[in-house]
C-alpha cells in the first residue's frame, strides 16, 4: 500500500516595523530545513542571490543564529546587497514559520 | 547636460511593457542604446508583483481572470502594484551602471531619481511631496508613487508608478493586503495609506497633464536633455521575443 506523501508547508509573515514584509514558506522535517522559500517586497541586488540563499539553507538545523549566519555569509560571498530587510529578519521569519501550527 | 532618449507616453499590455524595459537594458549593455526615459500605460489594466513575491500570495488571480486584468512578475523587487489604465502613468529610467546619475548607494539613487517625480508633482501644484525611503514618494504621509530598481546587464533601471486616480476598492480587491502590514501602521483603513493626484488636488487631472509634468520634472530635476526617440528595430525584436517567451509565461509569472 502506498502512502500519499503530504508535505506540511509551514508559513509565516513578518512585517518589519516601519518597513517591508518578509514571508517564508518552509518544508522542515527531522529538525532540518528541507526546502525554504523567502518571499516579500524587500530588495536584493543581484536578485538571483535569493535562490543561492534558499539553497544554502537546505539542511540547516532549527537554530536562529545558524540560519542568520548562513544568510549573512551567502550575502557576503555573493557581494549582494539586501535592502529593506536583514539576514536577521530572514532568520526570525523562518523560525516563526517553524513554530507555526 | 546629460542627454537621454525620451520615449513619450505609449500604451502596451503588461508583457510588452516589461519586455521593453529588459530589451532596452540589453541594448544599453551592448552599447546600442542611449540612456532612456520612457513613459507608459497598461492596457488592459494589470497588476505587477515584485520579483521576490508569490503571485498567488499577492494577487486575486480568479478576480483578475474574470475581469480581464493581466498579472505579471517584474524583474525588480518591491511590492505589488495595480496599474489601472485610467489611474496612473508608469515611467522607466535606464542607464549604464557607470552613468553619473546611477549612484552606487541604492537609497541615494532612489532619492535622486524620485526627485523627478517630486518636481513633476510640484509643477502640478503639489508642493509638499517628499521622498520616503526606501522607494516611495509621499504627500501628507500617503504614498502617491512607488518605485523599484534593479542593477543588472551593466545597467541601472528604475521604474515606478505615479497615481492619478485611485479606485481603492478595486485596488484592494485585486491585491491581497496582508493584515500584518495594516496593523503595523495602526491604520485599520487601507485607504489612509495611499493617495492620488486627483485626491490631493481635488480636481480631475488628465493623463496628458501628468505626462507633460513628468517629462519636465525628470528633465529639470536630473538636469537631463530629453531627445524624443523610439525603440530601435533590434530593441523591438528583443521585446517581442521577451514578451512572448518570458513575461507572458506561467513559468516566469508563477515562479514564486
Amino acid at each position: 500500500m502506498e502512502f500519499l506523501e503530504v508535505i506540511d508547508l509551514k508559513e509565516a509573515n513578518f512585517k518589519i516595523p516601519g518597513g517591508k514584509m518578509v514571508k517564508v514558506k518552509l518544508d522542515a522535517s527531522s529538525g532540518k530545513i528541507q526546502k525554504v522559500q523567502i518571499l516579500g517586497d524587500f530588495f536584493l541586488h543581484p536578485e538571483e542571490t535569493i535562490l543561492i540563499i534558499e539553497d544554502a539553507l537546505s539542511g540547516c538545523p532549527k537554530d536562529e543564529h545558524s540560519i542568520e549566519k548562513i544568510v549573512g555569509q551567502t550575502l557576503t560571498d555573493s557581494s549582494a546587497t539586501l535592502i529593506g530587510a536583514t539576514a536577521s529578519d530572514f532568520s526570525k521569519t523562518i523560525m516563526m514559520a517553524w513554530d507555526a501550527d | 547636460m546629460e542627454e537621454f532618449r525620451f520615449i513619450d507616453l505609449e500604451t502596451h499590455d503588461a508583457y510588452t511593457n516589461m519586455a521593453i524595459d529588459e530589451a532596452i537594458m540589453q541594448a544599453i549593455k551592448e552599447g546600442n542604446a542611449p540612456p532612456t526615459l520612457r513613459l507608459y500605460r497598461w492596457k488592459p489594466s494589470a497588476v505587477s508583483i515584485g520579483t521576490f513575491q508569490g503571485m498567488r500570495d499577492e494577487v486575486a488571480i480568479d478576480y483578475c481572470k474574470s475581469n480581464g486584468i493581466d498579472y505579471i512578475r517584474r524583474i525588480t523587487g518591491g511590492g505589488a502594484v495595480y496599474h489601472d489604465y485610467n489611474g496612473e502613468i508608469t515611467y522607466s529610467i535606464l542607464m549604464p551602471k557607470k552613468h553619473p546619475l546611477a549612484l552606487t548607494d541604492i537609497i541615494d539613487s532612489y532619492k535622486l531619481l524620485c526627485g523627478g517625480i517630486i518636481k513633476a508633482l510640484d509643477y502640478l501644484g503639489i508642493k509638499n511631496a517628499e521622498f520616503k525611503p526606501i522607494n516611495d514618494v509621499n504627500v501628507g504621509g500617503k504614498k502617491v508613487s512607488g518605485n523599484a530598481m534593479t542593477r543588472r546587464l551593466g545597467c541601472a533601471l528604475q521604474h515606478g508608478t505615479v497615481l492619478l486616480n485611485l479606485d481603492v476598492n478595486q485596488m484592494f480587491t485585486i491585491l491581497k493586503v496582508p493584515q500584518e502590514k495594516i496593523s503595523d501602521k495602526m491604520i485599520s483603513d487601507v485607504k489612509e495609506r495611499v493617495t492620488s493626484i486627483r485626491d490631493i488636488l481635488d480636481r480631475p487631472v488628465e493623463v496628458d497633464e501628468l505626462r507633460e509634468a513628468l517629462a519636465r520634472g525628470f528633465s529639470d530635476a536630473l538636469q537631463i536633455e530629453l531627445n524624443v526617440g523610439k525603440l530601435s528595430k533590434e530593441e523591438q525584436n528583443t521585446a517581442e521575443k521577451l514578451a512572448k517567451e518570458k513575461y507572458s509565461s506561467d513559468e516566469w509569472n508563477f515562479s514564486r
